[in-house]
């Protein structure tokens, strides 16, 4: 086992622990310091040859999951670093929020890095461990009961992807994803363990119907926290998703993920249109994408290719606005979006970020997640009719209107107040992160490089 | 080796149609516990059948974490909270959710019929099957977290179960990993708990988990 592949998982377990020395500002410096040696040690395994050994299993997807986690990780800890301060009655000191937060990167690190689905469930179960508390870090009665949910919903879940497990065990003889991605033979146990996963791993990555923590959530839980939920511990969930997927040749499987995924589409677009609070419309806004992404991995093929578009894109995009919904939060303090007016008056640089957000969440062009979803929707079209294919653009498309006009409705609304925009780092890490949400389509030929 | 499996299966059913009738907490984490031990048990005897020294380790794993450690976690947080020791209004009275539980019971056992026998071809297989579905019924028909998180333990429980008896040959690290990943979730879920009940209430604030 090559010892640079464990490397950004060890970076950031070392950085959990390091945590606890009670040292004024260590957790942040560390922390900060072993986020971004992530991104560097995923820069370099991107480069290497793909590695299956009995621990590990990194090919071009794996890879492609760790550069992303450790980009989103390192903006989250540097954007907590200036957040952390405008919660009132946090739930614990500062370096529990770090160690936690350090300790969810290593849960994902872990998940996409092991060559055994069954250390992969284990993985995504302790993401749930390891997050949960920092959902309820503002300490108020609907965050812990936001959490309280997340982790009853999520863990039940979970429990039907271990049965997945169990039988696709029972079907192959084997967990080990290597082997299982060259398995011919196998019993028609597989399937039925193919269809459990998608409903248990689903779970985790909020598709319908087990979708109902993912709103709850996300709106409750500190900007940045809901920022790393969205952009990568979802996709994290689609991540075992995509390799049941891979070992299961079964059209109706397929058809099972495809029809969840277009049902989750509809539903997240059809609740968009009715939010009030703006921090559920990202949640929501969140769902449709994951629906998206799920209806690209059961097709397959070229549609997996914009999968891992809409999915990149999406990451730097979301944690961008959820960064910004809590800048919107720490000063306008509330999360009603008729309460919030004038954003473009008052914080012009959060304003502008939002705006090109919003539209980059919804898959506008130039954006990486309209390339995403272009890939995506042409693979639909030479599978099913138009009309089921504009079915879906239609939803799409209420999805777009309801979230731009609800942030245009924020931004460019008339108020009296006096202007006031945060501290820099506030600002600048949401707009480093949507410059690398279009920056991405420069990308698309090297990402179609490096998955097939 | 069946007749056993039987044997421990309907213990557990009938334990769990014991905790959907019971409105006292403590009872039900102790009837938790007790379903644990017999499962541990179940895996003893699998240990000497098989001759493996791994499902020996879990029997252990099971009876010390399932058994003993989480219900004893879980009755000392209850009793810095006695108020939370009795549930006072469950969602669904008593004989409606033990109807539940039998028609859930036999819906189990339909669906397993139906999708899994042929390919297992073990029928008691079944046990387990209407085990998880009890579990997640206990979760949907009580309000108190205690019992919703007991309800999440016997899901995992009856997981445990079906891979012990039809799969005892999963690799350790899976089951071992899941058993520490439990010890995470029900230690995670006592602060949360904890938390539920000490933070000031605000009429308002649910208004934020609507829509």
């Amino acid at each position: 086992m090559s010892i640079i592949y464990i490397l950004p998982m060890a970076a950031s377990l070392i950085g959990a622990l390091l945590c606890l020395a009670r040292i004024e500002k260590f957790e942040e410096i560390i922390s900060v310091i072993m986020s971004v040696s992530t991104i560097i040690f995923s820069i370099v395994i991107l480069f290497l040859p793909d590695v299956s050994d009995a621990f590990l299993f990194l090919d071009g997807i794996s890879k492609i999951m760790i550069l992303t986690i450790s980009i989103v990780y390192t903006m989250t800890v540097i954007f907590s670093t200036t957040f952390l301060k405008y919660i009132d009655e946090p739930l614990f000191q500062k370096r529990f929020y770090y160690l936690l937060l350090n300790l969810f990167a290593f849960s994902m690190f872990f998940s996409v890095s092991v060559n055994n689905l069954g250390l992969v469930w284990v993985g995504i179960e302790a993401t749930t461990v390891t997050s949960a508390l920092l959902v309820a870090v503002e300490n108020d009665e609907s965050s812990i009961e936001a959490t309280w949910r997340y982790i009853i919903i999520v863990s039940s879940g979970l429990v039907i992807s271990f049965i997945s497990n169990v039988l696709i065990y029972a079907a192959t003889d084997t967990l080990d994803i290597s082997k299982l991605l060259t398995m011919n033979a196998f019993s028609a146990l597989l399937p039925l363990g193919g269809m459990m996963a998608i409903i248990g791993y689903g779970t985790k990555a909020g598709i319908f119907p087990m979708h109902t923590w993912l709103p709850d959530v996300h709106g409750k839980a500190p900007a940045p926290v809901s920022a790393i939920f969205s952009g990568v511990l979802l996709p994290v969930a689609l991540y075992a998703i995509i390799r049941v997927i891979q070992f299961t040749p079964v059209a109706y499987v397929k058809t099972f993920a495809l029809v969840l995924g277009f049902l989750t589409v509809i539903i997240a677009a059809s609740l968009m249109a009715v939010q009030t609070n703006y921090k559920r419309l990202f949640a929501y806004s969140t769902m449709e994408n994951m629906g998206m992404a799920l209806i690209g991995i059961s097709l397959g093929g070229y549609a997996l290719i914009g999968v891992f578009v809409l999915i990149i894109s999406h990451a730097f995009a979301k944690s961008s606005t959820f960064f910004l919904s809590g800048n919107l939060l720490s000063r306008y303090k509330t999360l009603k979006i008729d309460d919030v007016k004038g954003v473009a008056k008052r914080m012009p640089s959060t304003a502008y970020t939002l705006l090109f957000d919003a539209m980059a969440i919804t898959g506008m062009p130039p954006f990486g997640t309209f390339f995403g979803e272009i890939m995506i929707i042409l693979v639909l079209l030479s599978v099913l009719n138009i009309g089921w294919t504009l079915l879906l653009v239609g939803f799409l498309a209420l999805a777009f209107i309801s979230m731009n006009f609800k942030v245009g409705k924020m931004i460019f609304s008339d108020s009296e107040g006096e202007k006031m925009d945060r501290k820099r780092i506030g600002t600048l890490v949401p707009i480093i992160d949507t410059v690398f949400s279009v920056a991405v389509i420069f990308f698309i030929p090297f990402i179609s490089k490096v998955i097939k | 080796m069946k007749d056993f499996f039987m044997l421990i299966g309907f213990s557990e059913v009938l334990l769990v149609i014991f905790m959907q009738w019971e409105v006292y907490v403590t009872k039900i984490v102790k009837t938790f516990s007790i379903g644990s031990y017999i499962i541990s048990i179940f895996l003893f005897y699998l240990s000497f059948v098989q001759h493996s020294y791994l499902v020996l380790i879990l029997a252990i794993l099971t009876a010390a974490i399932r058994g003993f450690f989480i219900p004893t976690f879980i009755l000392r947080r209850l009793s810095k909270d006695p108020r939370r020791e009795r549930e006072s209004k469950p969602a669904m009275g008593t004989a409606f959710s033990i109807i539940i539980s039998l028609v859930i019971a036999i819906f189990a056992y339909v669906l397993y019929d139906v999708t899994m026998l042929n390919f297992v071809g073990v029928l008691s297989g079944a046990i387990p099957v209407a085990l998880i579905f009890q579990g997640a019924f206990l979760i949907i028909s009580r309000k108190n977290a205690f019992i919703q998180l007991i309800g999440y333990m016997v899901m995992e429980n009856a997981a445990f179960l079906f891979t012990g008896y039809l799969f005892p040959d999963l690799p350790f690290s899976v089951e071992a990993g899941t058993v520490l990943d439990l010890i995470g979730v029900v230690m995670i879920s006592g602060i949360i708990m904890r938390m539920r009940e000490s933070t000031p209430k605000k009429s308002d604030d649910f208004d934020e988990l609507r829509g």
